[in-house]
């Protein structure tokens, strides 16, 4: 029951990072475009979406301090500036993109604009740096707290942080080319593939300094998926180049929701079955299982919550569908 | 400098300010809920007009309601993981449920609502915004269930040393929670109602446009927030019986506390285990803006042949009044949680061992950052709600119709 509740866990936070991580994206994308009314298009191309999505960073949330209150507790304090970055990220993004259109005067939007910039990095950084303090394990000891935050300061830390900036916009640059009007969409599409290489060199170069950690190389409890899950990252992005050299948009997006999705699963799954392995004392690290709630909990949230998850997808799902197809001049403009 | 007290700051002041946001949205989302489902029944433009404003003002709100509602969320791990390692396998479960089956589905549904105007039939709309306001109430229901049990732990056994879930229905019939969440949701009725009736009345006073409009949100309003008082007032009383059964320490000397308080020193040794007295004092100021309130029964008879409006004096009084049940909201969390100091789950978990084990420096900087910030935005989502409303009814973007009229209702799909 616990490899269920994890798996569950693992989906909602990589179904954060993917539709979130357009959100971050597009908004990351309005530093390089001055013209108001393009910012405008581009911020409601996400419209409908922009507050479905990050609902799913607070149900990832939820999920784990339910089903997983030890791991809750010791993660996000044992990661705390990291959480403290991405946290401040995400609300100055909620924040800017819901109010950047309500003052009337273009200076204040260029400002707001500014703000969803800001957080866009910093969302998408702080939740690399997370990801990647999982993978080279945390100095937990054996009264079970995670000891002072300076482990998260190394080279492997901040490299996975742009790369997850990286993937982030490109992920953002390629929904613009798949939903903007398809006069619009040329020239981000044109800009969608040249990210992909500078995505891929921030891959690797998180990579080859994962490698060389030592930290990371002892955390790792299953090496092989891990190489496994990695190589396919670097194919959904190569299959995303493709897509975009061929104007294949839509094979594109659902590629580089691969790549955001793919750390999730990426961290997850190398460190199994630990959820948090200790760098200081092996005994002291924390499975899975120890990670879990109770029976009587998980049973409980498993009565209560499972019947509605079709409920929950399918309301998502209505989002998607009613609002699909490329933005035009009919679609409402809110934000 | 002490990481508990800068821990207790920095949960006080998110709180607060999350809690002056949500309950407008509560509110407001009632009030939406009958001017659309009015519009859709009696087809008057005059309510489709007052749907788009007072949503324009309802969305603007949402957006601190969610900023702060994340911030609190994260701050649970962040500030307070002994309060996850010792009672997370209880009081996580009702907040883990409030996420997925409130939360999650009461943004997907606003998202849809916000961009669905002109797109989806009317019908659907409406349903998408009692959608909203049924998960927003779902939310406060699961909310208040897992404050209740920080209030008065029960449905649970210890075993070494950490809380495990016996008896869910329990948690459901706890004492502090069903009175408790009557308040809280008559509050944010009355806080709603006053909001449009003095937003209302500033128009009215000023004699802007749309005279029609602002006398029915100035009536709605009114009448809302008159029979929302008695309700507030009445489930607040009735709380004292069940604070006086469960929780004697909560307001100043109950007989009950000095045993209770010999038998806590026992097991957890010795300490202060009173409350500090700002909890006592919160509560007598917030009883006096209730009794203060209860006054706006004095201006329903006024409603006849508009004497309130031709009156002009009860339009200010109005206005002025608006802060109040802002201010007795806030006292009235106050006085709940502080009440419940030192304990984290009363008599179960106190604050000392619920804190995390950070430095205080990291406490310090997360907690001037995140006030700096949340404060920051809080005022400017209140400079840009009183412009909205003073700008009226004209043209709120919200609804407004699209550039082009929808020629084809079935665009085509982009992934073709």
């Amino acid at each position: 029951m616990e490899l269920a509740w994890y798996a569950l866990l693992g989906l909602f936070f990589a179904g954060y990072l993917v539709l979130g991580g357009y959100d971050y994206g597009v908004g990351l994308l309005l530093a390089r475009d001055t013209d108001p009314a393009r910012r405008r298009a581009a911020l409601n191309a996400v419209g409908p979406f922009f507050l479905g999505n990050e609902v799913w960073l607070v149900a990832a949330v939820g999920i784990l301090f339910g089903a997983f209150p030890l791991l809750e507790g010791e993660l996000l304090a044992g990661f705390y500036p990291a959480v403290l970055g991405a946290l401040t990220g995400v609300v100055l993004v909620t924040a800017g993109v819901q109010l950047r259109s309500r003052p009337a005067g273009q200076r204040a939007r260029v400002w707001w604009d500014r703000v969803v910039v800001v957080g866009s990095v910093l969302a998408a950084l702080g939740w690399g740096a997370v990801l990647a303090g999982l993978l080279q394990g945390v100095p937990l000891h054996a009264d079970g707290h995670v000891a002072g935050v300076s482990h998260l300061f190394t080279p492997f830390v901040a490299a996975a942080g742009l790369a997850l900036v990286a993937l982030v916009a490109l992920h953002g640059a390629t929904f613009l080319t798949l939903r903007l009007p398809a006069a619009d969409a040329g020239p981000v599409g044109r800009l969608a593939a040249r990210l992909v290489p500078v995505a891929l060199t921030a891959v690797g170069a998180a990579t080859v300094l994962g490698l060389l950690s030592a930290d990371v190389r002892t955390a790792a409890q299953q090496p092989l998926v891990g190489v496994l899950l990695l190589s396919l990252l670097v194919t959904a992005l190569l299959v995303a180049r493709a897509a975009l050299a061929r104007r294949r948009p839509g094979v594109a997006f659902a590629a580089t929701c691969a790549a955001l999705a793919l750390p999730v699963a990426l961290a997850g799954a190398t460190l199994w079955p630990y959820a948090l392995v200790s760098t200081v004392d092996p005994g002291a690290s924390l499975t899975v299982a120890d990670a879990a709630a109770s029976t009587p909990t998980l049973r409980l949230l498993g009565w209560v919550t499972l019947p509605l998850l079709p409920a929950l997808l399918g309301f998502q799902a209505m989002c998607w569908w009613v609002f699909r197809g490329r933005t035009d001049g009919r679609a409402p403009v809110y934000w | 400098m002490d990481t508990l007290l800068l821990a207790r700051l920095q949960f006080a002041t998110t709180t607060s300010i999350h809690f002056l946001f949500v309950v407008v949205t509560l509110g407001l989302v009632t009030l939406l809920v009958y001017l659309q489902t009015a519009w859709l029944i009696t087809n008057k433009p005059v309510y489709e007009r007052m749907t788009r404003f007072w949503g324009q003002l309802y969305v603007i709100n949402y957006v601190l309601g969610i900023a702060t509602g994340i911030v609190m969320e994260f701050q649970f791990g962040l500030n307070w993981s002994g309060l996850s390692r010792y009672v997370g396998n209880v009081f996580g479960a009702p907040l883990a449920i409030e996420t997925l089956v409130a939360f999650f589905l009461e943004s997907t549904f606003l998202g849809m609502w916000i961009f669905g105007w002109h797109r989806l039939r009317r019908g659907v709309h409406l349903a998408l915004l009692w959608g909203v306001a049924i998960t927003a109430y779902a939310s406060a229901f699961w909310i208040m269930v897992a404050n209740s049990w920080l209030q008065n732990p029960v449905g649970y056994e210890v075993r070494d040393g950490v809380a495990h879930l016996t008896d869910f229905s329990a948690l459901l019939d706890n004492p502090t929670f069903r009175v408790a969440l009557g308040h809280v949701v008559t509050a944010a009725l009355l806080v709603g109602g006053m909001l449009m009736a003095a937003v209302s009345a500033w128009h009215l006073v000023r004699r802007t446009d749309d005279f029609t409009l602002h006398r029915k949100g100035l009536r709605i309003g009114l009448i809302t927030s008159a029979v929302a008082i008695f309700f507030v007032q009445g489930f607040g009383f009735a709380q004292f019986f069940a604070i006086s059964d469960v929780q004697p320490t909560k307001f100043g000397d109950d007989p009950a506390a000095a045993p209770l308080i010999a038998e806590w020193t026992a097991r957890f040794g010795p300490g202060d285990y009173t409350p500090p007295a700002l909890a006592d004092v919160g509560l007598g100021f917030m009883i006096l803006i209730g009794f203060t309130l209860g006054l706006l029964w004095l201006l329903l008879p006024l409603l006849w042949r508009d004497w309130i409006i031709r009156l002009r004096v009860p339009l200010w009084i109005l206005q002025f009044a608006l802060p109040l049940p802002f201010v007795a909201a806030i006292l009235g969390w106050i006085a709940r949680e502080v009440g419940r100091q030192p304990w984290a789950a009363y008599g179960l978990l106190p604050v000392d061992q619920a804190v995390s084990p950070v430095s205080p420096w990291l406490m310090l900087s997360s907690l001037i950052g995140f006030s700096l910030l949340l404060g920051a935005l809080a005022v400017t989502n209140w400079v840009l709600l009183a412009q909205h409303a003073a700008r009226g009814a004209h043209d709120p973007a919200l609804g407004r119709q699209p550039d082009q009229p929808p020629a084809d209702p079935h665009p085509e799909p982009a992934f073709a």
